[in-house]
């Protein structure tokens, strides 16, 4: 057998078409070398990201509880995942999270960001840059533990000091109106201090030149905000957004330590349905139709998000 | 001149051998625990691996050999517990030893994962030992363990929900501990009567309180209304439990070999009676707002004096004192009696895994545990009790003599003097049947639905449900 250029392949030959001493030689060995490099983390991904993804959609076919062997019934459990009124209300309370998380740490991150970045004293941006950053790093088991204390309607703190300014008792894990507010107002605290870092970063990377020609164009206050600012800023913004429906699509642990869900199915999210099904109840044929649903909700949210971004995120 | 004739070693050796031939020929398992080093896994909930040490230590005293290692796994409730046994058997873990609540055993029994017991128990060479258990044990607790006719946990502990009382409140208030036979009737008077609220109508001290769960919670309130989620029949089978060890016991009388709950009765009349008078009192704000949980907030409330009535069990007694309680400030009565007074109860033990990879060391393990040694180390028990031994020698009043409640016969006395008493509805899908549960009750205790229509809507998920399982019980 030969190659287009003539070399042999195969036998000796394809040793000897890689140790040519030519430019077309060196060149295959440092791609063959960059490929190697490649390997491990691919092989990584094969075996522990997509391998996985397949074999749950292989088993969204099959009715299983591991302990006895796997039923094919084709597409059952997407026809009852149809029909189930508990999954219908978790994707519309995870869309409602994710429209309202998203948007509180967008906004808020971009303002505490504009904040910190105006105080000139080094040692109170270390301050505020450490404090916004530092629920990150907590436990949010632990987060949702002490909120849950915090938002107790009856004895939390939160509602005794709103009561010293006059306002009523808040059910604010116990009314079905309340509780996503509530479990937002909890993961925006703990996840500020990410879009406010990147937003941080993305104001100190904005060229002096450049503002100070809005300047002199006579953009100031809202107008240098809206139409300088912000455009800068867009592929934080976006990078946020993508990052931010991503994790917020699968947020679990908040409401499934501080309310279990409830009350009713008020604060029941996609990831603990799937939970639940799969760990619970050991249904992993139906748990794992439940993810793929998942999965193809957050391409979707992904993709369209990087189709919208064309329009308005502007790279330098 | 003394008859007796030593034993030469030939003589020793022939008996032996003797003996073992016999065990084999009668077919009876001889368990014989291996000279060789073998470690078991023990799957406990929470802090039992501090707990339970002293019977670990019992363990390795009589086998050297054998090391114990605990698979500590947590939840804020038993279902979530078995969630994670079940992950972990998913992933791939092996335990030997399993800890299940009521709200479990037919859950593990069901799906194969427990090993049942009965010629465990019945081949044990060491008769007396059993004997000597199940004398000292309710047969309630027992039958609550078994599942299609076999045992599957040998009782370790137990709990009826009672009531208890925050004494100090009910005196400011003007109330004594009422007596055995009261009434649901008395119950609602103390409750308002013990409620404090602001001037802005904010209530300050709440006469009645409970955490949304499956035990405990307002299940009592549907036993003594007379319903139930589940219609409660009794498999046949168990009469090798109950023949041989509970031979003239009235109180065994009419057992069978573990409870079915087959058809969901979740909407009956009494269930939405019980459901709409915790409503009433959550509206009139005698009762906080209901959250899941297993208690723990409800502790703080109680012992700062901002509750009067909560269920529980035994277990508060010891944790009602570690939350700075003295002797006297609480006490516990028997559910107050409505249509019955049959009381819920659930219990607890360990099971045997059918994978054990060391079962001889494993079901040695379980056997002290609940051996007279076992009892009389185990934290559970001493020095305070945090859950109600099952036998019943270790649930006297002396057992609770430093801590409390005054009333501590209600405890075991809620097996023995109320018959009627059973298992919450624990079927071998209890776990997606307590979330159903949980999430129709906060539907009607948040206000977002009726009782009746909350009820409904749990009575049409538990038939779905219901209809979606394998037979795990037998037609009879």
């Amino acid at each position: 057998m030969t190659t287009a250029k003539g070399a042999e392949v195969g036998g000796g030959g394809i040793l000897h078409w890689l140790l040519q001493d030519t430019m077309d030689g060196m060149r295959r060995r440092r791609a063959i070398l960059g490929y190697l490099f490649l390997l491990p983390t691919l092989l990584g991904i094969f075996i522990f990201t997509a391998g996985p993804v397949f074999v749950s959609f292989g088993l969204s076919l099959f009715r299983w509880n591991i302990f006895k062997p796997p039923d094919y019934v084709e597409l059952a459990n997407y026809q009852r995942l149809m029909g189930d009124v508990r999954i219908a209300i978790s994707f519309g309370n995870t869309l409602k999270f994710t429209v309202l998380a998203v948007a509180t740490q967008v906004s808020i991150g971009l303002l505490l960001a504009m904040g910190v970045h105006r105080i000139t004293q080094t040692a109170m941006r270390y301050y505020f840059r450490t404090a916004f950053f530092l629920p990150l790093l907590m436990s949010g088991a632990a987060v949702a533990v002490v909120m849950g204390y915090i938002f107790h309607k009856e004895f939390g703190p939160l509602n005794y000091y709103l009561g010293l300014m006059g306002v009523q008792q808040i059910p604010w894990k116990t009314s079905a109106d309340w509780v996503l507010i509530t479990i937002v107002i909890m993961s925006a605290w703990r996840n500020l201090g990410f879009t406010f870092v990147l937003f941080l970063g993305g104001l100190s990377n904005i060229s002096r030149e450049v503002l100070d020609a809005a300047d002199v164009d006579g953009a100031q206050g809202f107008r240098r905000l809206w139409s300088v600012t912000i455009p800068l800023l867009s592929p934080q913004i976006l990078f946020a957004a993508v990052t931010g429906v991503i994790g917020a699509v699968q947020v679990f642990e908040e409401p499934f330590i501080m309310t279990r869900g409830g009350p009713g199915n008020a604060s029941r999210t996609a990831v603990m349905v799937l939970y639940e099904a799969a760990f619970k109840n050991i249904e992993y044929g139906y748990g794992s139709a439940i993810a793929v649903v998942l999965f193809l909700v957050i391409l979707a949210f992904t993709v369209a998000q990087m189709w919208m971004s064309r329009r308005w995120v502007f790279y330098q | 001149m003394s008859n007796e004739k030593k034993m030469s070693r030939r003589d020793l050796l022939k008996l032996a051998a003797a003996g073992s031939t016999g065990l084999v020929m009668s077919g009876l398992p001889v368990r014989v625990i291996a000279q060789d080093s073998v470690t078991i896994k023990v799957q406990t909930a929470g802090l039992d691996d501090n707990t339970l040490q002293p019977v670990a230590d019992i363990m390795v005293a009589r086998h050297p050999n054998v090391n114990v290692e605990w698979v500590v796994l947590t939840g804020i409730d038993h279902e979530e517990v078995a969630a994670k046994i079940l992950a972990l058997v998913a992933a791939g873990e092996s335990i030997d030893v399993g800890y299940a609540a009521t709200e479990a055993c037919q859950l593990f029994a069901g799906q194969g994962l427990a090993a049942p017991l009965d010629d465990l128990v019945t081949g044990d060479p060491d008769q007396d030992f059993w004997t000597d258990f199940f004398s000292d044990v309710h047969p309630s607790l027992v039958e609550a363990m078994m599942y299609e006719g076999s045992l599957y946990e040998p009782p370790r502990d137990f709990n009826a929900a009672n009531m208890y009382f925050n004494t100090n409140v009910l005196a400011e208030n003007g109330f004594d501990v009422p007596g055995p036979e009261w009434t649901k009737d008395d119950f609602v008077e103390i409750a308002r009567g013990t409620t404090k609220k602001d001037d802005a109508g904010n209530t300050e001290a709440f006469g009645y309180a409970w955490t949304n769960r499956l035990w405990g919670s307002w299940m009592p309130w549907i036993f003594v209304a007379g319903g139930n989620l589940y219609t409660e029949e009794r498999a046949p089978g168990g009469d090798w439990v109950w023949d041989g060890y509970y031979d003239g016991d009235a109180a065994a009388d009419g057992r069978g070999g573990g409870f079915r709950w087959r058809e969901p009765i979740a909407n009956s009349p009494e269930v939405v009676e019980a459901l709409q008078l915790n409503v009433d009192l959550w509206q009139e704000g005698v009762t906080p707002d209901i959250e899941m949980g297993s208690g723990q907030t409800l502790t703080g409330f109680y012992s700062t004096g901002l509750l009067c009535m909560t269920p529980a069990g035994g277990f508060w007694a010891g944790r009602l004192g570690n939350e700075g309680m003295e002797k006297g400030e609480f006490d516990v009565q028997y559910w107050p009696n409505w249509r019955n007074q049959k009381h819920q109860f659930g219990t607890g033990g360990h099971w045997l895994a059918t994978v054990a990879a060391a079962p001889d060391e494993a079901w040695e393990f379980m056997k002290i545990e609940v051996s007279h040694e076992g009892f009389q180390s185990s934290q559970f028990f001493n020095p305070v009790i945090i859950t109600t031994p099952s036998r019943r020698s270790y649930s006297q009043a002396n057992a609770f003599e430093s801590t409390g409640p005054a009333n501590s016969d209600v405890f075991y006395g809620t097996l023995d003097d109320h018959p009627s008493t059973s298992p919450i509805p624990a079927p071998p899908w209890s776990n997606p049947m307590t979330t159903i549960f949980t999430t129709g009750t906060s539907n009607a205790m948040s206000g977002a639905m009726s009782p009746k229509d909350a009820l409904d809507q749990m009575q049409q998920e538990l038939e779905d449900l219901t209809a979606r399982q394998p037979q795990y019980y037998g037609d009879d």
